[in-house]
């Protein structure tokens, strides 16, 4: 398997924080009350760190991302927490402060291209939007840059494609537009949401290959959201693992495959094919399944499905302790943390 | 394109000529006898004379069988001759070109206020969802749509009389510029505003919560934007596909308003055409009622491709 | 062949009991719609009972009385020939139910055997069911039905003038029943396209399921699979444009009755009230906004009520 890149030195933990954020907490109205789907998240990138989150589906990966940009959908609303960028809190900015750093700042690359892209608009228009509204360019000007963009993004073909509307695209190309509109000005940080989920393996890689170049030549900050743990590993220099909401495990990207500490993490990784896997192995998979929203349990989310459960596990919940890696690696579990002391 | 407009007229020939023959069978056989309104206006005796009756009838061409005076109807039709009123022997054309300008202009004012008052009214309403502002806009619209213009109308003049005592009715024509279209033309415009109203509000809410609008506020467009480029243009298509309903309402409303604001156009001539059973003017109408609702729909299929672009693939391959 | 009893599980596709629960619910919740829902329970309850119970008789005339003001012993006042516009407007509540319940009835009729058939059957009946659908559909319809009305009055009236004089059956002296006739006849004519529309829609959706297929394939009649899958699916948005329909065909009447062509004097509607109202109105004000109130608060109510089981009954499409 491919390792953390070794050109680009690699950014020191203790590097300045461009992304903070702090105990994010997220409800949603349900019939019966408020439900909580995110649960006092932490989460933070270096400047210049590219980080990946993985988890399952549902466990509320988008939803982070989303509310930090205060994008969140009417009935979902964050209640407590901050979600710090450059030294200021994203929740408490005025609307016009915060519309400055969407799209400016902070770019965003969406999970969905088939839905994301206006289809009544040209793409050569979505994409000149924010070169507009943040570089103040002028339309001919902006339209200039939109070409360089697709160019840059490897569309062929990207000054004709340029009035194109996104019908009459493919959706690799589509998702290579949204990169494009993330791209577009020289973003700090980079969010990108699942993007290459609904291609083919050889296009994922593109695009992998693709942000890894423009990351070192632009230094920005990515976070990069996944399901596929095998695919990012070259990409990223650390990994934070998302179960119900809560981080379980903060590890750099090395650390976390050859120690993975959190029985769910252990369970993540052990669904992974490998290729000297024999034809007949069966995958593993993790019994159970998360908890829903408004049901969570007492203690650890995970103990119900936890095959190393204690007692303890179901009483408290654990917090995030350094194991190791002078603290980079940290992971949320009684069990693995008790497993240091002893050692 | 053209093509595709030529079928599309060549499609509402066969309906609108059924209608047609519906109504001039219904003139033909159930109106009473056309003779005896002509024979009153005629000159000279008016005592009952049997063999005037003949003459007259067979100078009409109207002792000829049904199909025979339908075909030489529709005949002068497409020779630009849609015969002469019953009543006042007046040319139906004269009549009709006299009539037509005012609900015509009505008209347009309507479908103008329309658009103009309701598509932003809907916009508010959905932004504001599930608001007191919300409520209010729907309940109005409600309220607007199952109020009848000859109920509304005369509410309305009473009201006004009331509030300003001392204030001409509005009563007549006096143009587009005049005061006094301001109450008819907000009497006709109340069903229209209630449908586009709520056509609005429940297209800006799916549009809502679609991904490409959150896609915009994630590029950091300035809010005013995003509700312009972002959720209004797309929302117009369900809109416009409307104008069909729309005119379909105006029509039947004019024939109201101008009873109720005694205003000189279509509606009215309508009823006065019942009220003397004159078939000629009946028919002129109906041909003009269902050629202009033709029209609009025309329009909404020529119209969309140019709101939708998606919707340019589906017609070619269709 | 023996018949295969049919073991396939049945997909729930009849809305569940909590379903039709749920809706109540949902229907209780809207103010608007509960108001609705009230007016009509009163209206209806006046054109059961109303007539017994109103103080004057709606035909009797009173010249000492003429054009009164409202007072308490004659709440809307009276009119040019001095009879008791509550009364009429009572009456006129009765005239307004039958003719919007026949109506609908006959439309819905009509309507659901069209749309059934052409949905079932296809093909060429299905084109031409649905090119008469949108025909009714895009002609000025009100123009249509006044036209229809205004030239079968006169014949049939000297029609049965004429039989009675023939037969001297007193039968035919009734020519409140014309009215009544040509009323309900020329109003359904146009009122079915809706109806049409949405159960053919039903049936498409349903017949392209797998399992009507599976179901056609063993031996089931058409009759058991409108009975068993189509009338509980179609019934909810059915309710709903019932109720709306109901409150259309109110309003048509009215319209019909105010242009001279519906029903007539002096059998009270609302329409002709309104009618002769507006050309007094500047000196009797109450002959006109009596029957116009009432018929805009009736109007008012029937599109609460069905905006209301329209959102309850969808909840999908609720706000
Ligand atoms: N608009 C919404 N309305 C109601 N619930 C929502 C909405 N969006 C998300 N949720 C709920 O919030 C939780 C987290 O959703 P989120 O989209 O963040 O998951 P995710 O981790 O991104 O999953 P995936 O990997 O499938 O994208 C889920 O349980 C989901 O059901
Ligand atoms: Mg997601």
């Amino acid at each position: 398997m491919m390792m953390a890149n070794d050109i680009r030195p690699v950014p020191s933990a203790a590097s300045e924080r461009l992304l903070d954020v702090k105990g994010l907490t997220i409800e949603i109205e349900t019939r019966n009350g408020p439900a909580t789907i995110v649960d006092g998240i932490d989460l933070h990138v270096g400047k210049g760190e590219t980080l990946g989150i993985v988890g399952e589906s549902g466990c509320g990966k988008s939803l982070t991302m989303l509310s930090m940009m205060r994008l969140l959908p009417n009935k979902i609303r964050v209640t407590k927490g901050e979600a710090n960028f450059a030294g200021r809190d994203l929740q408490k900015m005025s609307n016009s402060e915060l519309r400055k750093v969407r799209g400016g700042d902070v770019g965003f690359i969406f999970q969905d291209p088939m839905t994301s892209l206006n289809p009544v608009m040209r793409i050569g228009q979505q994409l000149a939007e924010p070169l507009i509204y943040h570089r103040g360019m002028s339309k001919a000007e902006a339209r200039k840059r939109a070409g360089e963009l697709l160019k840059l993004v490897g569309i062929p073909g990207a000054e004709d494609r340029l009035d194109a509307y996104p019908h009459e695209l493919s959706g690799g190309m589509r998702q290579r537009v949204m990169i494009a509109i993330g791209l577009a000005c020289n973003p700090q940080l980079l969010i990108a949401d699942e993007p290459t989920t609904a291609l083919d393996v050889t296009i994922q890689a593109q695009i992998v290959d693709l942000v890894k170049d423009l990351r070192d030549k632009l230094g920005m900050s990515v976070v990069w959201i996944t399901h596929d743990l095998a695919l990012i590993a070259g990409l990223v220099d650390r990994i934070n693992v998302l179960y119900a909401g809560t981080v379980v495990e903060d590890a750099p990207v090395d650390a976390l495959f050859s120690n993975p500490s959190h029985p769910y993490t252990q369970g993540l990784l052990a669904s992974i094919p490998k290729l000297s896997d024999e034809r007949s192995a069966r995958l593993s998979s993790i019994g159970g399944t998360p908890p829903e929203p408004g049901r969570r349990p007492k203690g650890c989310p995970f103990a119900p499905r936890c095959p190393l459960a204690e007692a303890v596990c179901h009483e408290r919940v654990p917090s995030l302790e350094g194991i190791g890696q002078n603290g980079a690696h940290r992971v949320a579990c009684f069990v693995a943390q008790r497993k240091l002391e002893a050692a | 394109m053209l093509r595709y407009i030529t079928t599309r007229f060549v499609v509402w020939i066969p309906s609108v000529l059924l209608v047609m023959l519906g109504v001039y069978a219904l003139a033909y056989y159930g109106a009473g006898d056309p003779i005896k309104l002509i024979f009153l206006r005629a000159p000279g005796d008016v005592a009952y004379n049997p063999e005037r009756i003949e003459a007259i009838r067979e100078s009409a061409g109207l002792n000829r069988p049904f199909l025979v005076q339908f075909c030489s109807y529709i005949w002068n039709l497409l020779h630009g001759n849609f015969g002469n009123s019953l009543s006042s022997g007046r040319s139906v054309w004269a009549m009709i070109s006299a009539a037509a300008p005012v609900s015509f202009k009505l008209a347009l004012c309507s479908v103008i206020l329309t658009a103009v008052v309701a598509i932003p009214l809907g916009l508010i309403a959905a932004l504001n969802q599930n608001t007191r502002t919300d409520y209010a806009i729907l309940g109005s619209a409600l309220f607007l749509w199952a109020i009848p213009a000859y109920v509304a109308g005369p509410m309305l003049m009473v009201l006004l009389i009331m509030v300003l005592p001392g204030s001409a009715v509005p009563y007549g024509w006096g143009g587009v510029f005049d005061v006094r279209i301001l109450l008819p033309l907000l009497v006709l415009s109340f069903q229209p505003i209630a449908l586009i109203v709520r056509q609005t509000r429940a297209a800006v809410i799916e549009v809502l919560s679609e991904d490409f609008v959150r896609t915009a506020r994630a590029k950091g467009v300035p809010e005013t934007m995003v509700a312009l480029r972002h959720i209004l243009r797309p929302v117009l298509t369900p809109v416009v596909t409307q104008l069909g309903l729309i005119m379909i309402t105006i029509v039947n409303g004019a024939i109201f308003v101008e009873l109720v604001f005694g205003l000189p156009g279509l509606g009215r001539l309508t009823v006065q055409a019942l009220t003397n059973t004159d078939y000629p003017v009946i028919l002129a109408i109906t041909l003009i009622g269902s050629f202009l609702v033709m029209i609009s729909n025309l329009l909404v299929d020529v119209l969309y491709p140019l709101l939708d672009p998606r919707a340019n693939d589906t017609r070619r391959s269709r | 062949m023996s018949v295969v009893p049919m073991t396939t599980t049945p997909i729930e596709i009849e809305p569940p009991v909590s379903l039709w629960r749920d809706a109540w619910h949902r229907l209780r919740r809207n103010k608007l719609a509960v108001f609705g829902l009230i007016i009509v329970i009163v209206l209806a309850f006046t054109a059961l009972f109303g007539p017994y119970l109103t103080p004057y008789d709606f035909l009797s005339q009173d010249l000492n009385g003429r054009n009164l003001a409202p007072s308490l012993s004659h709440l809307f006042g009276t009119d040019d020939l001095g009879r008791d516009v509550f009364s009429r407007v009572v009456y006129g509540t009765r005239t307004a139910f039958l003719v919007a319940i026949v109506v609908t009835f006959i439309a819905v009729l009509i309507g659901v055997t069209l749309g059934a058939l052409a949905g079932f059957f296809g093909g060429f009946l299905d084109k031409a069911v649905m090119w008469l659908t949108d025909m009714t559909m895009s002609i000025p319809n009100l123009l249509l039905v006044v036209v229809i009305n205004a030239s079968l009055k006169s014949p049939i009236s000297s029609w049965m003038e004429a039989r009675y004089l023939a037969t001297l059956n007193p039968f035919y002296r009734e020519t409140i029943w014309v009215d009544f006739l040509l009323v309900f006849g020329s109003m359904a004519l146009i009122s079915w396209p809706p109806y049409a529309r949405l159960v053919r829609a039903q049936v498409l959706s349903i017949r392209s399921r797998p399992y009507i297929t599976a179901a056609q394939a063993l031996g089931l009649t058409n009759r058991i699979i409108l009975m068993r899958y189509v009338v509980p699916n179609a019934l909810g948005p059915l309710i709903v444009a019932v109720s709306a329909g109901l409150g259309t065909a109110m309003v048509l009447e009215s319209a019909f009755s105010f242009l001279g062509v519906g029903v007539n004097p002096p059998t009270p509607s609302w329409g002709n009230m309104i009618s002769d109202g507006l050309r007094v109105w500047q000196h009797y004000p109450h002959l006109l906004a009596a029957p116009a109130a009432v018929l805009g608060l009736a109007s008012v109510a029937f599109s609460f009520l069905g905006d209301g089981l329209n959102d309850a009954l969808n909840p999908r499409g609720a706000k």
